[in-house]
């Protein structure tokens, strides 16, 4: 648990940061954002100490940071910076043991727990543990610096924009693997980021500073539909009704479509009697084969030409990605449903564009009225 | 690209190699013979290195072909062989000509090396290092080659007739003394740069922590370095004669206006801009996101220092010590005018009789110390550096 309590940092007169509170519970992720230059980084170093507070107390579970040797409290503490800043002259496997060796860790734990990280954070440590960092990609690299953040398995983590440094598309890959260890090991972390989307994607609760102070401090939905100020408005953007897509998983609004298993198309017809038009085929494992359009099925042909065949990873989406994935996905191939598929292509489901619209709408009244004050 | 495809057709060093090669064995004389100090001499050709001068031409032609071989590996063989040949065949070649011009001769008469003798040789060494860095480093990292040519040397002495020129004649001479200086050159110039090491690697440090430190040092250092080493020394000389005069104790200790005392504090002096220079240069140079991380995940300043300023700095370092060593060789001879026994005095003794071969027993022990200590520790400091900074 972080708790910061009126912290204050003073470069000559300038306050780089004012009278800061905030705290992040224990397993909760707390992502801090802003625009450049507004004291985000200054308020991640107080908390190991990189930087000292002018004035105000900081807590880390339980314990005031200034009480502490900075060493020893920093040992403790997960850190990754945006730059990375891997050792270049050590291998992946002992930049990963950095902090272990500080405390002590004897050699054959330190190798297991390299390993353990490395499969956590998605690369084969068989290919991975003898590389040196000028070896790695962009986005293997980071994933090395959060393996090396997470090694001595501190309760607390410090990221600051971890991701910062990777294209979009390896970042959503990063922020979606991020979302799954968190799921696993449950971290305390600050994570400071200036991407918006990021925020929402990966926040239990998002604080949003301006030139030193905090604006507000809520979770993403409330952010999303109760902004405290112009300010935060402004900052979240005019697409505040996709963003929200991003809150809700495919799991969450799917609904059961109406299937037939390959070699038994004919059933279709009597689909089409019903309401559905569109009727998913599988095979014998339940692996998502295609779909027919019942408007399309005369009443003498064979209903095996109705069916589209499909790659079942390109006209699907997963059931624990986003709705704006599922909408996008949507737009992109020009359908007003989608097929939702589990990890091994087995259809578990279908999201209809009504869907996405009625989670999109979801608190728009309260918007309208910010919007109104704001004009007035 | 282009200038690649052109130099599969030749390689253009090697041919150069070959022709000062050719140069030196034709139109220069190869030796000088003089019946006494006094008479004249008279000049010889390759010809008189009876078939040493065959064999001297077929390796110009191994290094001729080696120009146009069709490989990369073929082309480095042959002109390796060749260069390496040449240098054994030149010592037995140098050999045949002083002891078949000194039959009949009185035992004042000498036979000295001529200047087409030395043109082979730098043919030799152009040929050996054609190719480039990447050459030079596989010529040099191979030991069996280099020992075999020096067999071929030593044994041209032996059995070969070359104790019977004049630089090996002198050599014999002096032969007591020669070791004495060329351990005093050693322990002078190895001191100077052990003391640069222990003073220079601290300041270069020291420089990267404080702003102040850094203008300072960097000045100061830069500025004996433009001062010319002889004037270093005279400089020196008043202060510590007075400071040995003042302090009896510190006379005991050697600390005079004359002797190795001057000479070293002016080594040291020399050697410490490159050591501190670049153990600034590669200690700033250390990513600042680097330190960044290492501290902010808990280490100490000194484990920030010891286990990833210093590491990531030590090519550089390395680097300093290096050009100091090559440095403080060389310009050890000067300290000679302050009364330091080395190498110098052979120089500057042949410099005034004018003798050229007292000259040269002085200075060819410099080059190869120079080249040989500059070899040894390029492949120091390649070993030094982290595998994952290497190149
Ligand atoms: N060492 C310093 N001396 C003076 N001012 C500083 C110093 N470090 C930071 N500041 C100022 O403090 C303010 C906050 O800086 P900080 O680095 O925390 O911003 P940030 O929110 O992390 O910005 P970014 O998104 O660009 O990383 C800035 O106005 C900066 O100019
Ligand atoms: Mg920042």
């Amino acid at each position: 648990m972080i708790r910061l309590e009126g912290v204050t940092r003073r470069y000559g007169d300038e306050l780089a940061v004012d009278d800061l509170s905030l705290e992040v519970a224990e397993g909760e992720v707390c992502v801090l954002i802003g625009p450049s230059g507004c004291g985000k980084t200054t308020t991640l170093r107080m908390i190991n100490r990189l930087i000292e507070p002018s004035g105000g107390s900081i807590m880390v579970n339980g314990r005031n940071v200034m009480s502490m040797r900075p060493e020893e409290l920093r040992r403790g503490l997960g850190y990754v910076i945006q730059s990375i800043g891997l050792f270049p002259h050590l291998s992946v496997e002992r930049n990963i043991g950095v902090v272990p060796h500080l405390l002590g860790w004897d050699k054959q734990r330190m190798a297991e727990r390299a390993r353990e990280l490395l499969h956590l954070v998605g690369l084969d440590p068989e290919v991975y543990l003898g590389k040196y960092p000028r070896q790695l990609s962009g986005g293997e690299a980071q994933r090395v610096g959060v393996a090396r953040a997470l090694a001595a398995d501190p309760p607390v983590l410090l990221m600051d924009e971890p991701f910062g440094a990777v294209d979009p598309l390896n970042r959503e890959r990063l922020q979606a693997e991020f979302a799954r260890i968190q799921r696993e090991l449950h971290k305390t972390v600050l994570f400071v980021t200036h991407d918006i989307d990021e925020a929402i994607r990966l926040a239990d609760k998002v604080a949003i500073m301006r030139d030193g102070r905090l604006q507000q401090f809520a979770s993403p939905e409330e952010v999303l539909n109760h902004p405290a100020n112009k300010f935060v408005h402004d900052f979240v953007g005019a697409d505040r009704a996709l963003k929200r897509l991003v809150r809700v998983r495919v799991e969450d609004v799917m609904r059961s479509p109406a299937i037939v298993q390959e070699g038994s198309e004919e059933l279709a017809f009597r689909v089409a009697a019903g309401r559905r038009r569109f009727v998913y085929v599988i095979d014998a494992a339940g692996k998502l084969v295609g779909w027919m359009d019942t408007a399309d099925l005369e009443p003498d042909m064979d209903p095996a030409e109705a069916l589209t065949r499909v790659d079942p990873a390109q006209a699907s989406v997963r059931s624990d990605a986003s709705l704006r994935d599922a909408l996008s996905r949507m737009l992109g191939l020009g359908f007003r449903a989608i097929a939702v598929t589990d990890d091994k292509c087995r259809l578990v489901g279908e999201v209809t564009f009504a869907a996405v619209e009625e989670a999109m709408t979801e608190g728009d009244e309260h918007i309208t009225n910010i919007a109104e004050e704001d004009a007035g | 690209m282009s200038d690649h495809s052109l130099q599969t057709r030749f390689d253009r060093v090697a041919l150069v190699g070959a022709i000062v090669t050719l140069a030196g064995a034709t139109a220069l004389p190869f030796v000088e013979l003089r019946p006494n100090r006094l008479v004249p001499g008279t000049v010889h050709s390759l010809a008189d290195a009876g078939v040493w001068m065959f064999a001297t031409w077929g390796l110009v032609a191994l290094a001729l072909l080696s120009a146009v071989a069709p490989s990369a590996k073929a082309r480095s063989a042959a002109s390796s062989a060749s260069a390496y040949g040449l240098v054994a065949v030149l010592a037995w070649a140098l050999g045949e000509a002083a002891s078949t011009l000194l039959v009949g001769q009185t035992s004042v008469a000498r036979v000295s090396i001529g200047s087409g003798a030395w043109v082979i040789l730098l043919g030799a060494a152009v040929i050996g290092f054609a190719g480039g860095e990447e050459r030079k480093r596989y010529l040099l990292r191979r030991l069996g080659p280099p020992v075999l040519v020096l067999a071929a040397v030593v044994s041209a002495f032996v059995w070969g007739g070359l104790d019977d020129i004049s630089l090996a004649q002198e050599f014999e001479v002096r032969a007591e003394s020669f070791w004495q200086l060329l351990a005093g050159h050693l322990a002078l110039a190895g001191a100077g740069v052990a003391l640069g090491a222990v003073f220079g690697v601290p300041l270069g440090l020291w420089a990267t922590r404080d702003r102040k430190v850094r203008g300072v040092v960097l000045g100061v250092t830069g500025i004996i370095q433009t001062v010319p080493s002889l004037a270093l020394l005279g400089l020196l000389i008043l202060p510590l004669s007075a400071l040995g005069n003042a302090v009896p104790f510190l006379r005991d200790l050697g600390v005079r206006g004359i002797g190795a005392a001057p000479g070293l504090v002016a080594l040291t002096m020399y050697a410490l801009l490159p050591i501190v220079r670049n153990t600034y240069v590669g200690l700033a140079e250390v990513d600042p996101a680097v330190v960044d991380a290492g501290r902010g995940m808990g280490m100490s300043s000194r484990q920030l220092l010891m286990r990833v300023e210093l590491p990531l700095a030590l090519p550089l370092i390395m680097e300093g010590l290096r050009t100091a060593s090559v440095l403080l060789i060389g310009i050890t001879t000067l300290t000679v005018f302050a009364g330091a026994r080395n190498l110098g005095i052979l120089i500057f003794e042949g410099l005034g009789q004018f003798a050229p071969d007292l000259i040269l027993l002085g200075a060819l022990p410099v080059i190869v110390l120079a080249v040989v200590v500059d070899v040894a520790l390029s492949a120091l400091a390649k070993r030094l550096t982290p595998e994952g900074v290497r190149e």
